[in-house]
């Protein structure tokens, strides 16, 4: 039999190249996916690598000092003009700068220019003059060696110093060495000092608190505050959700009822999170810490102590939010175990809570475990409720310390979510703060994604170990 | 089976031999009250969490309801028209979010499911899986800070791309049929979806490339100020199409996995009749896998709405928060979640915003734990269709 090739007919192209559009959509999401997750990475982490600095000279005489961040087109005109990082917002009252590309006589990165990171006004960007140290005046390679001694001490250790300072403009500058967190000439640095810039400055991020307005300094007391919220949420939702689930799936009767309540658990996964914001606002803050301040600390009235949003009350809320979640998935590992088990147990005279303690509860730990670890991934990327129970843009006062009771349940904390968008949309200085806002979305989606893959391994493994068993 | 008999008479001689005990020890009776009291607590400590845990669940309900009736009360139904530009702003975000993500998300399905290869599929699926777990607050930073402001630089590019890119993954297929028999078998079908993500990045950057030429010579250089001369549409910075992207990326993986699932679990030998009776591919997917699976279908896209009209992070910041009665999609909307978010911690408690905002919660609770239900159900009758005409679960 010989088969001949026909053209296709008009009907059947389109059956033809359906396939691909669909093909299209999986390239297409997928290729979203990566450009978000690349743009997170290079962008979060590409602004702690020590960038040149460039000395630029206008047509017009004037000499710029700074970062080039990007370019633009000039508006109304041809031609393209430069964003310059100049910091110095002490000395031109700006730490932003644009150049149109073609006033630029004169480009060149000398290795003599500092980048200050200063506690007070953000970052300074000059050349160095002179040292003077305990009524000694220190220049050139004298001043250079006794900063990069001064500043390998601990910070309760270093020596009283000023160091003498010029701007681009010629201006000088006195700054205290007390006030320097970071000396650096990026453009004298070879790779290897770089990369250590590099860590060094990311560490910063991890460890230390907000400076600046947000512009500056890290995001400790954020990771700390989700951190322990997350910890207290799960210690509230999973022997709820593990003792729903139980009930739901060993002791109560299997009817109609139970049916429906399983969807309706199952649907309340899928409710907003922030009507449960609403419900932790409405009873939780409003209702109960409203009567725990009329009844213990009514002293303090009208000014709240639990009758405001706090870290006991948006663990509260977020626990009922992911109460959903575990159910279901502990839910899921209970219905996995045969019959048979349960029914060997029983057989051998075990009552049903040794049944339940010594074989039932056993067996189903990794689904429960999997349930937690989902519960707290979402936990920690949701914002929507924290921002109505208790989140907070700077808490004076971590809240876990030294004093009695050592956990202040009342206080308010801070939250890596709330952070990020407070800093994005709230902030005073948008545009030195944006690096800072991508590591820290770059910070929550790793901790979400590692969180989430750790689940979707152990049911992997789960899965696979109940396989061979059967 | 001899091995086992071996065993059993090896330990019955051992016992005898030896006078070991095969029965455990039984406990003292004294003792066996005591584990039916332990049991009898138990059982009733857990039966009264459970129940307990359910109730505090119902409990969302009944306080949403309970805050909302002094509204009746205070019942002056104008304050309910207040209401009204958040809710049609909620509806228009789902409704440009639903338009974006659910061709995506269907196709996506559509193809991981009964097109792609096997070996590529298990690594696929639980990636764009994966992509629900970004957290809202990520991609509305990223839609409002960056993709918002890029829009309105190029308009006429993004539409471009828009219209562009599906354009250009049928282009694919039709160099696809054209191109030699080893090319075809190095690139196949099967695999299209990874291997078409460099030529839509390809095609992306032509359309970014192309777009100030045909602005120029279509739209007089300016789309932005024609739209306004021609149409009277403002553009504001953040407005309903940036919000449709981005919650869209935010919806798709919901649909696509539900969707997926019930394309996938469509029983293997109606598939493989209709191919034996000669349908195409497509043609068996379209005429027979689509309307067996149509109420999972279905149901994805549900559940996906019901996401959309509760997201608040990725609303409140892509959207611009103004609160309008407009159609027009460069324009800001306000919806009723990031209304809550924003005005909820202000409002003094027993006032009549606080009972609004407090309707406004009952509204989507209800709208979505409805829609949300009707999901549930009908996949549980797909579920037991596909029992009933064999499948293979």
């Amino acid at each position: 039999m010989r088969r001949k090739s026909r053209p296709p007919r008009i009907s059947t192209m389109g059956s033809l190249l359906w396939p691909w559009l669909c093909a299209g959509s999986v390239a297409l999401s997928l290729l979203m996916l990566l450009t978000l997750l690349t743009l997170l990475a290079t962008r979060g982490l590409g602004h702690f690598w020590p960038a040149t600095l460039e000395e630029i000279t206008l047509h017009s005489g004037e000499t710029v000092i700074g970062q080039p961040v990007r370019e633009a087109p000039l508006p109304n005109t041809q031609g393209m003009e430069r964003l310059y990082f100049t910091g110095n917002r002490d000395v031109d009252g700006a730490s932003w700068r644009w150049v149109a590309v073609d006033d630029i006589a004169q480009q060149a990165a000398p290795n003599d220019i500092v980048r200050l990171e200063r506690t007070p006004w953000g970052d300074f960007i000059g050349r160095l003059v002179a040292v003077e140290s305990a009524g000694q005046r220190l220049e050139g390679q004298a001043a250079w060696a006794f900063i990069d001694s001064a500043l390998a001490l601990p910070e309760g250790q270093r020596p009283d110093a000023q160091l003498q300072l010029t701007a681009a403009n010629g201006q000088a500058v006195t700054q205290p060495l007390a006030s320097i967190t970071l000396f650096q000439t990026p453009n004298a640095m070879s790779w290897g000092q770089k990369v250590a810039t590099w860590s060094q400055r990311i560490w910063q991020f991890l460890s230390e608190g907000p400076r600046a307005a947000n512009t500056g300094g890290g995001v400790w007391p954020a990771i700390f505050g989700t951190v322990l919220m997350v910890i207290l949420m799960s210690v509230i939702v999973t022997p709820f959700g593990v003792l729903a689930a139980i009930y739901l799936n060993e002791i109560a009767h299997q009817n109609r009822l139970t049916h429906l309540v399983r969807i309706g658990v199952r649907n309340l996964a899928g409710v907003p999170s922030i009507v449960y914001g609403v419900f932790g606002l409405g009873v939780f803050v409003y209702g109960i810490g409203g009567s725990i301040d009329s009844w213990f600390f009514d002293d303090a009235l009208p000014s709240p102590t639990f009758g405001t949003g706090g870290l006991l009350w948006a663990s509260l809320t977020l626990a009922l939010l992911t109460l959903p979640v575990v159910i279901v998935a502990t839910e899921e590992g209970l219905a996995r175990i045969p019959d048979a088990q349960r029914e060997g147990a029983v057989a051998l005279g075990a009552t049903r809570l040794e049944m339940l303690t010594r074989v039932v509860l056993p067996m189903a730990t990794p689904a429960m475990l999997t349930g937690v670890i989902l519960a707290v991934a979402r936990a920690a990327g949701e914002v929507a409720p924290l921002m109505l129970v208790g989140v907070a843009k700077l808490a004076p006062q971590m809240p876990v310390d030294g004093e009695f009771p050592y956990l202040h349940l009342e206080r308010k904390f801070m939250h890596l979510g709330y952070h990020l968008f407070d800093t994005a949309f709230h902030g005073e200085d948008v545009q030195a703060a944006i690096p800072l806002v991508f590591a820290t979305a770059l910070l929550l989606v790793l901790i979400v994604l590692a969180l989430n893959l750790t689940a979707i391994f152990l049911r992997h493994y789960l899965r696979r170990q109940r396989g061979n068993e059967c | 089976m001899g091995s086992f008999g071996d065993v059993r008479l090896f330990l019955l001689c051992h016992a005898f031999l030896y006078d070991v005990d095969m029965i455990p020890p039984r406990l003292p009776l004294s003792r066996q009250p005591l584990r039916l009291l332990q049991d009898r607590i138990a059982t009733g400590l857990i039966t009264a969490g459970g129940i307990g845990v359910l109730l505090a669940i119902l409990a969302i309900g009944v306080f949403l309801i309970w805050e909302t009736l002094p509204l009746l009360a205070l019942s002056n139904t104008f304050s309910l028209a207040t209401l009204s530009p958040m809710a049609w702003g909620t509806l228009k975000a789902a409704l440009a979010a639903m338009l974006f993500a659910t061709p995506l998300a269907l196709g996506a399905a559509m193809y991981s499911a009964l097109f792609m290869s096997k070996r590529l599929r298990i690594r696929v699926k639980p990636i764009l899986e994966l992509m629900e777990a970004i957290p809202g607050v990520v991609v509305g930073f990223i839609a409002g800070l960056l993709l918002a402001p890029w829009v309105e630089r190029h308009l006429a590019s993004t539409l471009m791309i828009i219209v562009w890119l599906p354009l250009s993954a049928a282009l694919a297929g039709c160099l696809w049929y054209v191109a030699s028999a080893r090319l075809r078998q190095w690139l196949p079908l099967s695999w299209a979806g990874v291997w078409l993500i460099p030529w839509l990045a390809l095609m992306a950057a032509l359309a970014l490339w192309l777009a100030p030429l045909i602005e120029q010579t279509m739209f007089g250089g300016d789309l932005r100020r024609l739209l306004d001369q021609q149409y009277g549409l403002d553009y504001a910075t953040r407005n309903a199409l940036i919000v449709g992207i981005a919650m869209g990326f935010a919806i798709i993986p919901s649909i696509y996995s539900l969707a997926e699932d019930a394309l996938a679990d469509v029983p293997a030998n109606l598939m493989e009749g209709a191919q034996a009776l000669g349908a195409s591919r497509w043609q068996a997917l379209w005429k027979v896998a689509l309307p067996t699976a149509g109420p999972g279908v279905f149901s994805a896209v549900m559940i996906g709405a019901g996401r959309a009209v509760g997201e608040t992070m990725i609303v409140l910041m892509a959207s611009g928060n103004t609160s309008l009665l407009s159609a027009s999609p460069f324009e800001g909307l306000r919806s009723l979640s990031a209304s809550i978010a924003i005005e909820l911690p202000e409002a003094s408690p027993g006032g009549l915003t606080y009972h609004l905002l407090i309707f406004a919660a009952l509204a989507l609770f209800l709208f979505t734990f409805f829609v949300n239900t009707l999901a549930e159900v009908v996949r549980q009758r797909l579920r037991r269709r596909y029992q009933r005409l064999g499948g293979n679960r």
